[in-house]
């Protein structure tokens, strides 16, 4: 046996043989196989089999309705697939509740943004952290045990939030962020749990293009410090200015995968998604007429 | 109109146990909804089973109090792991439903004939706080001025409803500023941000519900105490949604907003009451509205109290404490 189906035990040598180019990543940290979900009678989401490579950003792209906001759910845990496994660095997830996923180092971000509204922005923060023993009900009274974390936390919560620009607002309440900041303010807590794989459904969505770009600066230096990025995106500037590798979806599949250049000149993907600029002969055909 | 008497009835019921009883039942309900947001439309059930849990341990098996207190804070943690484990991970309006049914159906129990033997059923249980009475070191007298007087036992009930109010007021608050009551309160905004956050949502939630209905419970264990009996009149849905008006009146997620509510629902109460039954005794009404009123007083109240409360969700939405604008950012 391979190295190749040690880490791919679900995959026969036939299949792994079978796989389309690019598809076997060299140091996968999320594998995913035969993973299916209907509603009633449509296939929401209908993965043969899809890789993450480790350290890098991939986004995910396809018109509305393709499964790409589905198939988050899945690997998140927020929904349960009718069939289909799948690893998070070799372990098994699937039937694991959404808060034991997250704290395995897989978190994500939503499409419409969950900001706490009535907790301050530093308790937004503080939420978010792995490390605080004083969450735990019987501790919650025995301040001397939480109390030094507690400062470590604020700290820590601090920096983070001056690197997203949101450091002067700390004390205020979340609901009177604006939009774009509490986009910020999500990435900014999804990073205060310590993830491995962080998962963002549309970052930039009703974002102004200064954020976005701000946005993108973060995502990229985030990515450098060595943490897996996937999102969701409808921006192809975005997703050809900041991925390393794009993977289409249409009716729930898989259309296609590759790097960004490569994908967009694709015909299927230009036919199933970006659609095709009015150019020049349709100008002269229509002048003929 | 001797202002004397309606003030001093008002002040009585104000500060008197069935204020205290209230305030412990409003506290409870706070934490549910107003940190944990929890629709508990039951906790008149917690406190019924506060109540008769140690009654019944006095009354039908021969226990002592001491032991039957302890047991009737028991059923309360049985009562919401019972209510919370199957319905916590549905939407809270589901809940809110299945509180409302719970505390009903049990209180239909109680009183059915099978289970007489057990809780007096339509009698109920008396002669249960000989032993709570015994501690009572006041000596025997009223204490007081004119109408706003009490009598010893009044008063030692007093004394320790409203320890216990404070005591719970201070638990709570502790709570609500550890990291316990941060996730609390997160789970409150939205709970799918603190799932994603690796936090166990249903964990806290249930463990939310256990506390505030252990407090309510406690409520139950005094107003048993209060009448040294219980009966199941007492525990209609009207008590969850009194504790709920007393809640509301003070201010949600505050810490003195639930033992203001409970004091001044009871003093607007009694006040209006005394006031109306003033003026028809001193003949300051129309012959006809003073007959249609005989009787009523204690509706007529309560009516008036619902005209009221329905203003201040007009005017002050966020209760006497409340912020108005962490009303405004609530989702």
């Amino acid at each position: 046996m391979s190295d190749a189906t040690t880490i791919r035990p679900e995959l026969t040598q036939a299949a792994l043989e079978a796989a389309p180019p690019g598809r076997l990543k060299d140091d996968p940290i999320l594998i995913t196989f035969g993973m299916l979900k209907t509603f009633g009678g449509i296939r929401a989401v209908d993965i043969d089999h899809l890789e993450i490579e480790r350290g890098t950003i991939t986004a995910i792209i396809g018109p509305n309705g393709a499964g790409k906001t589905t198939l988050f759910n899945l690997l998140t845990g927020f929904d349960q697939p009718d069939r289909g496994s799948w690893r998070l660095d070799g372990r098994l997830l699937g039937g694991l509740p959404p808060h034991r996923i997250a704290r395995l180092g897989m978190v994500r971000t939503f499409q419409l943004t969950k900001s706490l509204s009535r907790l301050t922005v530093l308790e937004n923060m503080a939420v978010a952290a792995q490390t605080q023993r004083g969450e735990r009900l019987e501790r919650a009274l025995l301040r001397w045990l939480w109390q030094p974390e507690e400062a470590r936390l604020r700290e820590r919560a601090q920096a983070l939030l001056e690197r997203f620009g949101l450091a002067h607002m700390a004390g205020d309440q979340a609901g009177t962020l604006s939009g774009g900041q509490r986009k910020l303010l999500e990435m900014a807590r999804a990073l205060m749990a310590d993830p491995t794989l962080v998962m963002l459904d549309e970052p930039t969505a009703g974002v102004n293009p200064a954020l976005t770009e701000s946005l993108l600066e973060h995502i990229r230096e985030l990515n450098a410090e060595g943490v897996t990025i996937v999102f969701v995106e409808h921006n192809m500037d975005v997703v050809m200015d900041i991925s390393d590798w794009v993977v289409v979806m249409a009716a729930g599949r898989i259309l296609t995968e590759g790097p960004p250049q490569e994908v967009v000149a694709n015909e299927e993907v230009i036919d199933a998604y970006l659609g095709r600029p009015r150019d020049a002969a349709d100008w002269e055909e229509a002048e003929d007429a | 109109m001797d202002f004397d008497i309606i003030f001093g009835n008002a002040a009585r019921a104000g500060l008197g146990p069935q204020a205290a009883i209230f305030a412990l039942a409003a506290i409870g309900l706070n934490l549910h909804f107003g940190y944990a947001g929890l629709l508990n439309f039951g906790q008149v059930g917690f406190m019924m089973l506060g109540a008769y849990g140690t009654a019944i341990v006095v009354a039908t098996w021969g226990g002592s109090l001491w032991l039957g207190i302890p047991f009737g804070l028991g059923l309360c943690v049985a009562f919401a792991l019972a209510l919370g484990i199957p319905t916590l991970r549905l939407r809270s309006d589901y809940f809110a439903i299945t509180t409302i049914a719970a505390a009903e159906i049990l209180r239909l129990l109680i009183r059915s004939s099978p289970a007489t033997d057990i809780t007096g059923g339509p009698f109920g249980l008396q002669a249960i706080a000989n032993s709570f009475f015994d501690l009572n070191f006041l000596p025997d007298g009223r204490f007081g001025w004119g109408t706003f007087s009490y009598s010893s036992n009044q008063l030692w009930v007093m004394i320790v409803a409203w320890i216990l109010v404070v005591l719970c007021s201070a638990l709570v608050l502790a709570l609500i500023r550890s990291p316990w009551g941060r996730v609390v309160r997160a789970i409150r905004e939205d709970e799918d941000a603190v799932l994603s956050l690796g936090k166990n949502t249903v964990a806290y939630k249930l463990q939310a519900l256990v506390i505030g209905g252990v407090i309510g419970g406690l409520a139950g264990v005094i107003d048993a105490l209060q009448q040294s009996g219980v009966g199941s009149e007492n525990f209609e849905p009207q008590v969850t949604f009194f504790a709920w008006a007393a809640l509301i009146l003070g201010g949600l997620a505050t810490t003195v907003g639930p033992v203001v509510g409970a004091v001044l629902f009871w003093f607007l109460r009694e006040g209006v009451e005394s006031f109306i039954r003033e003026l028809s005794e001193q003949g300051w009404l129309p012959n006809a509205l003073a007959d249609f009123l005989d009787g009523a007083e204690g509706a007529i109240s309560v009516v008036l109290m619902g005209v009221g409360l329905v203003a201040l969700m007009a005017l002050r939405p966020q209760g006497i404490f409340g912020r108005r604008r962490s009303l405004h950012l609530g989702t």
